[in-house]
């Protein structure tokens, strides 16, 4: 059945067609709303939320101006925003209380950041420190693999502040990425030089 | 592609991946990178931050589909206003239905010309004939006339 065909039938009150599309997008919805919220249990809620929103407001999808996927993601979005603006952003507490307790075994964390886990700690951070419209344009672009445009209709901003949110997000982690490495270069010199000392 | 720097903003714009860069931008994109060190080290800098980006992985949510699936749903009917208004200012193809509501704009002008066919509110447009003569006579009785301008 296509996306517009369950719809009709969600709009006659069908469970089964629900519980199709449910199936179909829970996943990248749920991993939509964990990359912009950054917690399990505020993820489940908003999933639940979306879907529930799916439900009430199905005969306001118009099938012409956005796919199902596109409406459901701007849905989630909304959400997201809003729960974000009533709540704090959980993703900025989170890695401000991290970097309170990082920055105290910095030493620790350099050595270890070698490993690959630590690099990706490390980005995860940057990421959740990133303004809310470019972490949002990051997630929708980059993992969710939403054209610019569509990107922009979610969001509902223009396609120009959409690119220039995701320029100004990647430039960013590319800043932090380079300084991990200048500092592991540095580290890696140091201790050579210590050993041939 | 003139500058190193459009050739970043489109990297940062559209990413690594030459199936999304622009179309008309593509061949230019291409020449660049082949005759440019410096566009070529920018490009494994953007390809080593999207491969780190998809490190980042999403946790499993085990029972977020049943949650989903079994959450208590409304039923789902409409109250008489919702479905006078869908019908009025339907969602599909709103231009080709555009006379529901113009005939519903010129309902009130319809009411208006039937109860104003009908009822008059207490005015008594018709007048009596008799009545208008003799005071046009008690009138012209009273109305003083010039004696210079009578025959």
């Amino acid at each position: 059945m296509t996306d517009e065909e369950l719809m009709r039938a969600v709009c006659n009150g069908d469970q089964s067609a629900y519980q199709a599309i449910v199936k179909q997008h829970l996943n990248s919805i749920s991993h939509y709303a964990f990359r912009i919220l950054g917690n399990q249990k505020d993820t489940e809620d908003i999933t639940q939320e979306t879907f529930l929103k799916l439900w009430i407001n199905a005969e306001k999808w118009q099938p012409g101006k956005a796919k199902l996927s596109t409406w459901l993601h701007r849905i989630t979005h909304n959400l997201c925003i809003d729960y974000l603006r009533k709540h704090g952003n959980t993703q900025t507490q989170d890695h401000v209380e991290e970097e309170q307790e990082n920055q105290s075994d910095w030493q620790d964390r350099h050595e270890a950041s070698e490993d690959g886990n630590q690099q990706e700690q490390l980005l995860r951070n940057a990421i959740s420190n990133l303004p809310e419209n470019q972490r949002n344009a990051l997630v929708l672009c980059h993992y969710s693999g939403f054209s610019n445009k569509e990107a922009a209709d979610i969001m509902d901003v223009s396609v120009k502040a959409l690119e220039s949110a995701i320029a100004r997000a990647k430039r960013t982690l590319r800043k932090q990425l380079s300084g991990v490495h200048d500092a592991q270069s540095e580290e890696t010199t140091a201790t050579s030089g210590k050993v041939n000392h | 592609m003139k500058t190193l720097e459009e050739f970043t903003h489109i990297l940062e714009v559209h990413g690594t991946n030459r199936e999304n860069w622009p179309g008309e931008l593509r061949q230019d994109m291409e020449s660049f990178l082949a005759s440019n060190e410096a566009a070529i080290s920018l490009l494994e800098e953007h390809e080593l931050l999207e491969q780190r980006l998809d490190k980042i992985v999403v946790p499993d949510f085990p029972n977020l589909e049943q949650r989903v699936l079994h959450q208590h749903l409304p039923p789902r009917t409409q109250s008489i206003l919702d479905l006078l208004l869908n019908w009025l200012i339907p969602v599909e193809n709103f231009t080709a239905s555009l006379w529901r509501p113009a005939m519903a704009a010129c309902l009130p002008l319809v009411f208006g010309i039937v109860l104003g066919n009908f009822y008059s509110f207490g005015i008594n447009s018709e007048i009596d004939e008799l009545d208008y003569w003799d005071d046009e006579l008690a009138f012209l009785a009273l109305s003083d006339i010039p004696e210079s301008e009578a025959p």
